[in-house]
Protein backbone atom coordinates (compact mmCIF):
# COMPACT_ATOMS: atom_id res chain seq x y z
CA UNK A 1 0.00 0.00 0.00
CA UNK A 2 1.89 3.05 -1.13
CA UNK A 3 0.86 6.19 -0.05
CA UNK A 4 1.24 9.65 -1.32
CA UNK A 5 3.13 11.83 0.75
CA UNK A 6 2.36 15.56 1.00
CA UNK A 7 5.10 18.51 2.86
CA UNK A 8 2.29 20.56 4.73
CA UNK A 9 4.35 22.65 6.70
CA UNK A 10 7.41 24.51 7.26
CA UNK A 11 9.74 27.44 9.75
CA UNK A 12 12.82 28.43 10.77
CA UNK A 13 14.59 29.84 13.06
CA UNK A 14 16.26 33.11 13.07
CA UNK A 15 20.09 31.89 11.04
CA UNK A 16 22.85 33.45 11.61
CA UNK A 17 26.08 34.00 14.75
CA UNK A 18 23.03 33.24 17.50
CA UNK A 19 23.00 33.86 20.90
CA UNK A 20 21.18 30.91 21.84
CA UNK A 21 22.04 27.20 22.43
CA UNK A 22 21.27 24.00 19.87
CA UNK A 23 17.90 23.39 21.88
CA UNK A 24 16.99 27.35 22.05
CA UNK A 25 17.12 26.61 17.95
CA UNK A 26 15.53 23.67 17.86
CA UNK A 27 12.57 25.11 20.15
CA UNK A 28 12.56 28.15 17.90
CA UNK A 29 12.06 26.22 14.85
CA UNK A 30 9.68 23.51 15.71
CA UNK A 31 7.35 26.76 16.56
CA UNK A 32 7.80 28.42 13.82
CA UNK A 33 6.82 25.47 11.74
CA UNK A 34 3.49 24.66 13.71
CA UNK A 35 2.11 27.99 13.34
CA UNK A 36 1.91 28.03 9.58
CA UNK A 37 -0.13 25.22 9.90
CA UNK A 38 -3.27 25.94 12.90
CA UNK A 39 -5.32 22.77 12.66
CA UNK A 40 -2.48 20.32 13.43
CA UNK A 41 -1.11 20.52 17.07
CA UNK A 42 2.29 19.02 18.11
CA UNK A 43 -0.12 16.22 19.98
CA UNK A 44 -1.05 14.94 15.76
CA UNK A 45 2.65 14.22 15.01
CA UNK A 46 3.29 10.40 15.46
CA UNK A 47 6.98 10.46 13.97
CA UNK A 48 10.03 12.87 14.77
CA UNK A 49 13.47 12.70 12.95
CA UNK A 50 16.04 15.15 13.80
CA UNK A 51 19.15 16.16 11.67
CA UNK A 52 22.10 17.57 13.11
CA UNK A 53 25.63 16.70 12.28
CA UNK A 54 27.63 18.20 14.77
CA UNK A 55 25.55 17.74 17.72
CA UNK A 56 27.73 15.60 19.76
CA UNK A 57 31.24 17.68 18.45
CA UNK A 58 29.87 21.43 19.35
CA UNK A 59 27.14 20.39 22.17
CA UNK A 60 28.63 17.33 23.22
CA UNK A 61 24.56 15.55 22.97
CA UNK A 62 23.96 12.76 21.63
CA UNK A 63 20.32 10.78 21.32
CA UNK A 64 18.97 14.22 20.29
CA UNK A 65 16.12 13.11 18.80
CA UNK A 66 14.24 12.35 22.21
CA UNK A 67 15.51 15.88 23.86
CA UNK A 68 14.09 18.16 21.02
CA UNK A 69 10.70 15.29 20.91
CA UNK A 70 10.67 16.55 24.76
CA UNK A 71 10.89 20.39 24.05
CA UNK A 72 8.64 20.67 21.63
CA UNK A 73 6.19 18.39 23.44
CA UNK A 74 5.66 15.99 20.49
CA UNK A 75 5.52 12.15 22.06
CA UNK A 76 6.23 10.36 18.68
CA UNK A 77 4.61 6.75 18.44
CA UNK A 78 6.26 5.72 15.00
CA UNK A 79 9.71 7.35 14.86
CA UNK A 80 12.08 9.37 16.89
CA UNK A 81 15.43 9.12 15.83
CA UNK A 82 18.54 11.17 14.36
CA UNK A 83 19.93 11.02 10.89
CA UNK A 84 23.96 12.22 10.29
CA UNK A 85 24.96 13.40 6.54
CA UNK A 86 26.37 16.66 6.99
CA UNK A 87 25.52 19.18 4.79
CA UNK A 88 23.01 16.59 3.72
CA UNK A 89 21.47 15.14 6.95
CA UNK A 90 18.07 17.66 6.52
CA UNK A 91 17.36 16.91 3.17
CA UNK A 92 18.06 12.79 3.97
CA UNK A 93 15.86 13.06 7.20
CA UNK A 94 13.03 14.08 4.77
CA UNK A 95 13.71 11.21 2.12
CA UNK A 96 13.69 8.90 5.46
CA UNK A 97 10.28 10.32 6.41
CA UNK A 98 8.93 10.43 2.96
CA UNK A 99 9.41 6.77 2.90
CA UNK A 100 8.47 5.48 6.15
CA UNK A 101 4.65 7.80 5.07
CA UNK A 102 4.49 6.38 1.93
CA UNK A 103 4.66 2.77 3.48
CA UNK A 104 2.36 3.59 5.74
CA UNK A 105 4.86 3.07 9.15
CA UNK A 106 4.33 6.70 9.54
CA UNK A 107 1.14 9.54 9.18
CA UNK A 108 2.62 12.60 10.33
CA UNK A 109 6.25 13.20 10.66
CA UNK A 110 8.29 15.92 11.31
CA UNK A 111 11.40 16.39 10.41
CA UNK A 112 13.79 19.24 11.83
CA UNK A 113 17.32 19.77 11.46
CA UNK A 114 19.98 22.18 12.73
CA UNK A 115 23.60 23.04 14.31
CA UNK A 116 24.82 24.92 17.26
CA UNK A 117 28.43 25.38 15.49
CA UNK A 118 29.39 28.71 17.18
CA UNK A 119 30.84 27.91 20.19
CA UNK A 120 32.72 30.21 23.27
CA UNK A 121 36.16 29.56 21.00
CA UNK A 122 36.44 29.96 17.76
CA UNK A 123 39.29 27.82 16.41
CA UNK A 124 36.82 24.87 17.34
CA UNK A 125 34.62 25.21 14.17
CA UNK A 126 37.82 24.89 12.02
CA UNK A 127 39.41 22.47 13.99
CA UNK A 128 35.96 20.05 14.52
CA UNK A 129 35.61 20.16 10.53
CA UNK A 130 38.60 17.57 10.09
CA UNK A 131 35.94 15.38 10.97
CA UNK A 132 33.87 16.51 7.86
CA UNK A 133 36.12 14.19 5.23
CA UNK A 134 37.86 10.93 6.05
CA UNK A 135 39.52 11.62 9.21
CA UNK A 136 42.36 9.66 8.78
CA UNK A 137 43.65 10.41 5.48
CA UNK A 138 41.67 13.76 4.01
CA UNK A 139 41.38 15.51 7.33
CA UNK A 140 45.26 14.62 8.80
CA UNK A 141 45.90 16.54 4.88
CA UNK A 142 44.24 20.00 6.50
CA UNK A 143 41.54 19.42 4.73
CA UNK A 144 38.73 19.70 7.12
CA UNK A 145 37.05 23.11 6.09
CA UNK A 146 36.27 22.91 2.04
CA UNK A 147 37.33 25.78 0.58
CA UNK A 148 40.59 24.01 -0.99
CA UNK A 149 38.96 21.08 -2.20
CA UNK A 150 36.75 23.77 -4.40
CA UNK A 151 39.66 25.92 -5.04
CA UNK A 152 40.83 23.15 -7.03
CA UNK A 153 37.33 22.10 -8.39
CA UNK A 154 37.57 25.88 -9.42
CA UNK A 155 40.29 26.22 -10.88
CA UNK A 156 40.13 23.13 -13.04
CA UNK A 157 36.57 24.35 -14.64
CA UNK A 158 38.20 27.57 -15.39
CA UNK A 159 40.59 26.09 -17.09
CA UNK A 160 38.82 23.51 -19.06
CA UNK A 161 35.91 25.38 -19.68
CA UNK A 162 36.47 28.86 -19.37
CA UNK A 163 34.61 30.06 -16.12
CA UNK A 164 35.78 33.43 -15.17
CA UNK A 165 35.90 34.77 -11.91
CA UNK A 166 32.99 37.31 -12.78
CA UNK A 167 30.53 34.13 -13.19
CA UNK A 168 31.58 32.72 -9.96
CA UNK A 169 31.10 36.71 -8.31
CA UNK A 170 27.81 36.49 -10.44
CA UNK A 171 26.13 33.50 -8.68
CA UNK A 172 27.13 35.43 -5.43
CA UNK A 173 25.20 38.54 -6.09
CA UNK A 174 22.16 36.82 -7.38
CA UNK A 175 22.33 34.46 -4.26
CA UNK A 176 22.48 37.70 -1.62
CA UNK A 177 19.65 39.56 -3.80
CA UNK A 178 17.81 36.64 -3.12
CA UNK A 179 18.33 36.52 0.26
CA UNK A 180 16.43 39.42 0.62
CA UNK A 181 13.72 37.50 0.24
CA UNK A 182 14.49 35.79 3.56
CA UNK A 183 14.34 37.78 6.85
CA UNK A 184 15.28 35.03 9.11
CA UNK A 185 18.37 34.15 6.85
CA UNK A 186 22.32 35.27 7.77
CA UNK A 187 22.58 38.09 5.38
CA UNK A 188 19.74 40.81 4.33
CA UNK A 189 22.55 42.90 2.64
CA UNK A 190 22.93 43.02 -1.28
CA UNK A 191 26.36 43.00 -2.57
CA UNK A 192 27.91 44.27 -6.49
CA UNK A 193 29.63 42.61 -8.85
CA UNK A 194 32.83 44.69 -7.43
CA UNK A 195 32.36 43.97 -4.18
CA UNK A 196 32.23 40.44 -4.75
CA UNK A 197 35.43 40.32 -6.72
CA UNK A 198 37.71 42.83 -4.50
CA UNK A 199 36.61 40.87 -1.54
CA UNK A 200 39.61 39.37 0.50
CA UNK A 201 40.70 35.88 -0.62
CA UNK A 202 40.44 32.88 1.55
CA UNK A 203 41.54 30.15 -1.07
CA UNK A 204 41.88 32.08 -4.67
CA UNK A 205 40.07 31.88 -7.05
CA UNK A 206 37.54 31.65 -4.10
CA UNK A 207 37.17 35.08 -1.42
CA UNK A 208 34.87 36.17 0.69
CA UNK A 209 31.52 36.43 -1.25
CA UNK A 210 32.36 33.00 -3.03
CA UNK A 211 31.70 30.74 0.40
CA UNK A 212 28.96 30.62 2.59
CA UNK A 213 28.94 31.29 6.11
CA UNK A 214 29.35 29.35 9.37
CA UNK A 215 25.36 29.63 10.54
CA UNK A 216 24.00 28.10 13.70
CA UNK A 217 20.17 27.33 13.30
CA UNK A 218 17.63 25.29 12.65
CA UNK A 219 14.30 24.46 10.60
CA UNK A 220 11.37 22.74 9.92
CA UNK A 221 9.17 20.37 8.00
CA UNK A 222 6.06 18.50 8.26
CA UNK A 223 5.26 15.75 5.98
CA UNK A 224 1.64 13.93 5.81
CA UNK A 225 0.11 11.36 4.16
CA UNK A 226 -2.40 12.41 1.64
CA UNK A 227 -5.10 12.11 3.32
CA UNK A 228 -3.99 13.64 6.97
CA UNK A 229 -2.36 16.50 4.80
CA UNK A 230 -6.42 17.19 3.32
CA UNK A 231 -7.47 17.08 6.89
CA UNK A 232 -4.64 19.49 8.32
CA UNK A 233 -4.86 21.98 5.36
CA UNK A 234 -6.73 23.80 3.07
CA UNK A 235 -3.65 25.02 1.11
CA UNK A 236 -2.84 23.55 -2.19
CA UNK A 237 -1.08 20.27 -1.55
CA UNK A 238 2.55 19.74 -2.33
CA UNK A 239 3.96 16.28 -3.29
CA UNK A 240 6.95 14.83 -3.22
CA UNK A 241 7.58 13.10 -6.54
CA UNK A 242 10.81 11.46 -6.51
CA UNK A 243 14.47 11.41 -4.79
CA UNK A 244 17.95 10.43 -5.31
CA UNK A 245 20.83 10.26 -3.03
CA UNK A 246 24.27 8.99 -4.36
CA UNK A 247 28.07 8.17 -3.37
CA UNK A 248 30.35 7.01 -5.46
CA UNK A 249 33.69 7.62 -3.46
CA UNK A 250 34.36 9.47 -0.07
CA UNK A 251 37.90 10.03 0.16
CA UNK A 252 39.40 12.72 -2.27
CA UNK A 253 42.10 10.08 -3.76
CA UNK A 254 39.08 8.32 -5.32
CA UNK A 255 37.61 11.22 -6.59
CA UNK A 256 36.52 9.89 -10.48
CA UNK A 257 35.85 13.39 -11.53
CA UNK A 258 36.38 17.05 -10.08
CA UNK A 259 34.49 18.77 -12.65
CA UNK A 260 31.56 16.50 -13.22
CA UNK A 261 30.57 15.22 -10.24
CA UNK A 262 28.70 11.73 -11.12
CA UNK A 263 27.08 11.26 -7.15
CA UNK A 264 25.29 14.14 -8.71
CA UNK A 265 24.18 13.11 -12.30
CA UNK A 266 23.40 9.29 -10.56
CA UNK A 267 20.89 11.14 -7.82
CA UNK A 268 19.32 13.37 -10.13
CA UNK A 269 18.42 10.74 -12.67
CA UNK A 270 16.80 8.26 -10.07
CA UNK A 271 14.75 11.21 -8.80
CA UNK A 272 14.09 12.68 -12.27
CA UNK A 273 12.46 9.12 -13.38
CA UNK A 274 10.71 8.32 -10.12
CA UNK A 275 9.07 11.81 -10.64
CA UNK A 276 8.49 11.14 -14.15
CA UNK A 277 9.98 14.52 -15.20
CA UNK A 278 12.86 16.12 -16.92
CA UNK A 279 15.33 18.82 -16.37
CA UNK A 280 13.21 20.96 -18.46
CA UNK A 281 10.64 20.36 -16.01
CA UNK A 282 12.00 22.23 -13.13
CA UNK A 283 10.19 25.34 -12.73
CA UNK A 284 12.32 26.35 -9.60
CA UNK A 285 14.91 24.85 -7.96
CA UNK A 286 17.60 25.13 -4.48
CA UNK A 287 21.01 23.55 -5.37
CA UNK A 288 24.27 23.66 -2.72
CA UNK A 289 25.56 26.29 -3.26
CA UNK A 290 28.06 26.22 -0.44
CA UNK A 291 30.50 27.57 -2.80
CA UNK A 292 29.98 29.58 -6.09
CA UNK A 293 31.59 27.13 -8.32
CA UNK A 294 28.91 24.67 -6.84
CA UNK A 295 25.91 25.91 -8.11
CA UNK A 296 27.59 26.29 -11.46
CA UNK A 297 28.67 22.94 -11.71
CA UNK A 298 25.31 21.92 -10.43
CA UNK A 299 23.29 23.28 -13.20
CA UNK A 300 25.41 21.54 -15.67
CA UNK A 301 25.13 17.92 -13.98
CA UNK A 302 21.44 18.69 -12.62
CA UNK A 303 20.88 18.99 -16.53
CA UNK A 304 19.75 22.61 -16.40
CA UNK A 305 22.46 23.26 -19.04
CA UNK A 306 24.78 22.41 -21.29
CA UNK A 307 28.70 20.23 -19.45
CA UNK A 308 30.63 23.49 -19.28
CA UNK A 309 28.25 26.34 -19.59
CA UNK A 310 27.17 27.12 -16.18
CA UNK A 311 29.25 30.02 -16.49
CA UNK A 312 27.34 31.34 -18.85
CA UNK A 313 23.75 30.21 -17.88
CA UNK A 314 24.48 32.44 -14.78
CA UNK A 315 25.99 35.34 -16.88
CA UNK A 316 22.90 35.53 -19.14
CA UNK A 317 20.52 35.28 -16.01
CA UNK A 318 19.52 32.56 -16.95
CA UNK A 319 18.70 30.87 -13.64
CA UNK A 320 17.57 34.28 -11.98
CA UNK A 321 13.83 35.03 -11.78
CA UNK A 322 12.36 35.32 -15.21
CA UNK A 323 15.29 32.71 -16.21
CA UNK A 324 14.76 29.14 -17.57
CA UNK A 325 15.24 28.27 -13.84
CA UNK A 326 15.30 30.44 -11.08
CA UNK A 327 17.98 28.97 -8.46
CA UNK A 328 17.84 29.42 -4.62
CA UNK A 329 15.37 32.06 -4.98
CA UNK A 330 15.59 32.54 -1.15
CA UNK A 331 19.25 33.34 -1.29
CA UNK A 332 20.44 29.79 -0.65
CA UNK A 333 23.42 28.89 1.56
CA UNK A 334 25.55 32.15 0.18
CA UNK A 335 23.14 34.31 1.84
CA UNK A 336 20.87 32.01 4.09
CA UNK A 337 24.01 30.71 5.71
CA UNK A 338 24.27 26.70 6.12
CA UNK A 339 23.87 25.14 9.43
CA UNK A 340 24.29 21.70 8.37
CA UNK A 341 21.09 19.63 9.46
CA UNK A 342 19.20 22.63 8.94
CA UNK A 343 20.20 23.19 4.80
CA UNK A 344 18.16 20.49 3.08
CA UNK A 345 14.85 21.57 5.01
CA UNK A 346 14.86 25.19 4.52
CA UNK A 347 15.43 24.11 0.63
CA UNK A 348 12.19 21.65 0.79
CA UNK A 349 10.14 24.53 3.16
CA UNK A 350 10.89 26.86 0.22
CA UNK A 351 9.68 25.08 -2.58
CA UNK A 352 6.60 24.17 -0.96
CA UNK A 353 5.86 28.26 -0.71
CA UNK A 354 7.06 28.25 -4.52
CA UNK A 355 4.86 25.33 -5.32
CA UNK A 356 1.94 27.28 -3.08
CA UNK A 357 2.42 30.08 -4.59
CA UNK A 358 2.92 32.04 -1.18
CA UNK A 359 6.77 32.42 -1.60
CA UNK A 360 8.20 36.16 -0.73
CA UNK A 361 9.12 36.93 -4.29
CA UNK A 362 7.66 34.19 -6.39
CA UNK A 363 8.58 31.65 -9.49
CA UNK A 364 5.09 32.69 -11.46
CA UNK A 365 2.84 29.52 -11.95
CA UNK A 366 5.67 26.79 -10.60
CA UNK A 367 4.59 23.40 -10.03
CA UNK A 368 7.49 21.77 -9.86
CA UNK A 369 10.46 21.94 -7.89
CA UNK A 370 13.94 20.35 -7.15
CA UNK A 371 16.18 20.86 -4.16
CA UNK A 372 19.83 19.47 -4.51
CA UNK A 373 22.78 18.65 -1.52
CA UNK A 374 26.05 17.46 -1.70
CA UNK A 375 27.99 16.78 1.32
CA UNK A 376 31.13 15.74 2.22
CA UNK A 377 34.36 15.74 0.48
CA UNK A 378 31.76 16.33 -2.79
CA UNK A 379 31.14 13.00 -1.60
CA UNK A 380 27.12 12.45 -1.64
CA UNK A 381 24.46 13.77 -3.62
CA UNK A 382 21.15 14.21 -2.59
CA UNK A 383 18.09 15.51 -4.71
CA UNK A 384 14.51 15.64 -4.63
CA UNK A 385 11.82 16.37 -6.38
CA UNK A 386 8.28 17.86 -5.42
CA UNK A 387 4.96 18.94 -7.59
CA UNK A 388 1.70 20.13 -7.15
CA UNK A 389 0.75 17.30 -9.46
CA UNK A 390 1.54 13.32 -8.61
CA UNK B 1 47.70 22.98 34.33
CA UNK B 2 44.88 25.66 32.35
CA UNK B 3 41.87 23.57 31.24
CA UNK B 4 38.76 21.31 32.22
CA UNK B 5 39.12 20.37 35.90
CA UNK B 6 37.48 17.04 35.93
CA UNK B 7 39.94 16.24 33.37
CA UNK B 8 43.02 17.06 35.35
CA UNK B 9 45.38 17.71 32.55
CA UNK B 10 44.17 14.60 30.64
CA UNK B 11 44.37 14.70 27.11
CA UNK B 12 41.56 13.71 25.02
CA UNK B 13 42.55 11.63 22.83
CA UNK B 14 39.53 11.63 20.62
CA UNK B 15 39.80 14.95 19.40
CA UNK B 16 43.37 14.14 17.59
CA UNK B 17 43.66 15.19 14.00
CA UNK B 18 46.08 12.84 13.53
CA UNK B 19 44.71 8.66 13.23
CA UNK B 20 45.95 6.19 16.01
CA UNK B 21 48.63 4.10 14.49
CA UNK B 22 49.92 1.64 16.85
CA UNK B 23 48.88 -2.48 16.56
CA UNK B 24 46.86 -1.80 19.25
CA UNK B 25 44.65 0.44 17.89
CA UNK B 26 45.09 -0.24 14.05
CA UNK B 27 44.97 -3.28 11.94
CA UNK B 28 46.73 -1.21 9.14
CA UNK B 29 49.29 -0.36 11.87
CA UNK B 30 51.92 -1.41 9.04
CA UNK B 31 51.50 1.50 6.62
CA UNK B 32 52.69 4.25 9.24
CA UNK B 33 55.92 1.03 9.98
CA UNK B 34 56.44 1.82 6.07
CA UNK B 35 55.72 5.61 6.74
CA UNK B 36 59.04 5.26 8.64
CA UNK B 37 60.71 3.30 6.71
CA UNK B 38 60.28 6.30 3.86
CA UNK B 39 58.12 3.93 2.02
CA UNK B 40 54.31 5.27 0.64
CA UNK B 41 52.40 1.82 0.42
CA UNK B 42 48.37 0.35 0.18
CA UNK B 43 46.78 -3.26 0.05
CA UNK B 44 46.16 -4.93 -3.01
CA UNK B 45 44.05 -7.97 -3.34
CA UNK B 46 45.53 -11.33 -3.99
CA UNK B 47 42.18 -12.47 -5.53
CA UNK B 48 40.93 -10.35 -7.39
CA UNK B 49 44.35 -8.03 -8.50
CA UNK B 50 42.43 -4.57 -6.94
CA UNK B 51 44.81 -2.49 -5.51
CA UNK B 52 42.59 0.08 -3.34
CA UNK B 53 44.01 3.13 -1.28
CA UNK B 54 43.80 4.28 1.78
CA UNK B 55 44.36 0.65 2.81
CA UNK B 56 42.50 -1.90 3.99
CA UNK B 57 41.57 -4.98 6.22
CA UNK B 58 39.01 -6.47 3.03
CA UNK B 59 38.88 -5.64 -0.60
CA UNK B 60 36.25 -2.93 -1.38
CA UNK B 61 35.58 -5.07 -4.74
CA UNK B 62 35.29 -8.56 -3.69
CA UNK B 63 35.56 -8.51 -0.10
CA UNK B 64 38.47 -11.33 0.04
CA UNK B 65 40.50 -10.64 3.40
CA UNK B 66 43.53 -12.16 1.48
CA UNK B 67 45.42 -9.01 0.90
CA UNK B 68 49.05 -7.86 0.35
CA UNK B 69 51.07 -5.02 1.15
CA UNK B 70 52.37 -2.82 -2.22
CA UNK B 71 54.38 0.28 -2.57
CA UNK B 72 53.39 3.98 -4.07
CA UNK B 73 55.24 5.96 -5.96
CA UNK B 74 56.85 8.38 -3.35
CA UNK B 75 57.56 11.41 -6.28
CA UNK B 76 54.95 12.93 -8.49
CA UNK B 77 53.78 16.00 -10.53
CA UNK B 78 51.40 18.73 -9.62
CA UNK B 79 48.49 19.43 -11.17
CA UNK B 80 46.29 21.48 -9.10
CA UNK B 81 47.79 23.98 -6.21
CA UNK B 82 45.40 25.65 -3.84
CA UNK B 83 46.46 28.14 -0.76
CA UNK B 84 44.38 28.68 2.02
CA UNK B 85 44.75 32.07 4.13
CA UNK B 86 41.76 32.01 5.45
CA UNK B 87 40.16 29.41 7.90
CA UNK B 88 43.91 27.42 8.52
CA UNK B 89 42.86 24.53 11.27
CA UNK B 90 44.84 24.51 14.47
CA UNK B 91 48.03 22.67 13.80
CA UNK B 92 48.56 23.51 10.34
CA UNK B 93 50.66 26.30 8.79
CA UNK B 94 49.36 29.60 7.72
CA UNK B 95 48.91 29.23 4.63
CA UNK B 96 47.98 26.23 3.98
CA UNK B 97 49.47 24.83 0.39
CA UNK B 98 47.83 21.75 -0.82
CA UNK B 99 48.20 19.99 -4.64
CA UNK B 100 46.46 18.02 -6.58
CA UNK B 101 49.29 15.54 -7.51
CA UNK B 102 49.47 12.64 -10.16
CA UNK B 103 51.80 9.54 -8.80
CA UNK B 104 52.79 8.41 -11.91
CA UNK B 105 49.76 7.69 -12.99
CA UNK B 106 49.24 5.07 -10.29
CA UNK B 107 47.37 7.60 -7.74
CA UNK B 108 45.61 11.37 -7.93
CA UNK B 109 46.14 12.58 -4.68
CA UNK B 110 45.31 15.56 -2.90
CA UNK B 111 48.22 16.13 -0.36
CA UNK B 112 49.43 18.99 2.29
CA UNK B 113 52.77 20.32 0.73
CA UNK B 114 54.75 21.52 3.22
CA UNK B 115 58.36 23.56 3.60
CA UNK B 116 56.84 25.95 0.92
CA UNK B 117 55.99 29.06 0.51
CA UNK B 118 53.20 31.18 -0.93
CA UNK B 119 53.46 31.05 -5.00
CA UNK B 120 56.60 29.06 -4.84
CA UNK B 121 54.60 25.65 -6.57
CA UNK B 122 53.01 25.39 -9.82
CA UNK B 123 51.54 22.80 -12.40
CA UNK B 124 54.13 20.65 -13.77
CA UNK B 125 56.58 20.69 -10.59
CA UNK B 126 57.79 17.55 -9.42
CA UNK B 127 57.29 16.92 -5.43
CA UNK B 128 57.90 14.15 -3.14
CA UNK B 129 56.51 12.65 0.29
CA UNK B 130 58.03 13.79 3.13
CA UNK B 131 57.35 12.03 6.22
CA UNK B 132 57.13 13.73 9.92
CA UNK B 133 56.97 12.84 13.50
CA UNK B 134 53.19 13.80 15.06
CA UNK B 135 52.90 14.40 19.12
CA UNK B 136 52.58 10.69 20.37
CA UNK B 137 49.53 9.92 22.34
CA UNK B 138 49.57 8.44 25.81
CA UNK B 139 47.64 5.41 26.03
CA UNK B 140 46.63 3.73 29.65
CA UNK B 141 48.96 1.04 30.86
CA UNK B 142 49.04 -1.57 33.59
CA UNK B 143 48.31 0.02 36.88
CA UNK B 144 48.30 3.49 35.97
CA UNK B 145 51.03 4.49 33.75
CA UNK B 146 50.95 5.90 30.66
CA UNK B 147 52.95 4.51 27.64
CA UNK B 148 53.89 6.74 24.79
CA UNK B 149 52.31 5.71 20.78
CA UNK B 150 54.74 7.27 19.02
CA UNK B 151 53.31 8.87 15.86
CA UNK B 152 54.59 9.94 11.94
CA UNK B 153 52.31 11.62 9.28
CA UNK B 154 53.42 12.28 5.89
CA UNK B 155 53.00 15.21 3.32
CA UNK B 156 54.64 15.98 0.12
CA UNK B 157 57.09 18.71 -0.65
CA UNK B 158 58.95 20.46 -3.82
CA UNK B 159 61.89 18.65 -4.86
CA UNK B 160 64.31 20.91 -5.79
Amino acid sequence: MERNVCIIAGGMSQWGVRQASQRDVFQEAGKACFETIPALSNKDVDGLIVASAYTERCSFQTHLAPVIAEYLGIKPRNICARVELLCASGSSGIILAYGLVKAGIADVVMVIGGEKLYTPQRWEIQYSELASVDHDWDGSQGLGLPPPAFSMVAQQHMKKFGTTEEQLALVSVKNRRNGLNNPKGQFQQEITLEEALSAKAIVPPLKLYDCCPVTDGAAAVILACEEKAKYYTDKPLVYIKGTGQATVNNMSANMPDWTTWEALKIAAKQAYEKAGVKPSDIDVAQTHDCFTISEIIEYEDLGFCEKGEGGLFIQEGRSDFGGVVPVNTDGGLLSCGHPFGGTGIRQGMEIMKQLRGEAVRQVEGARTGLTHNLSGFIAAHTVLIYGRDI
Amino acid sequence: MRGISVLNGRYAVTMDMYPLQSKEFNRIYKFYDHLREGRFTTTKCNDCGVRSFPPRVICPECLSENLEWVDLPTEGTVKVVTEEVVGVPLGFENPLIHALIDLEGQLTHFARIINCQTGELKEGDRVKMAVFPVDPVPVDGKRGEFVEMERVFYAFEKVK
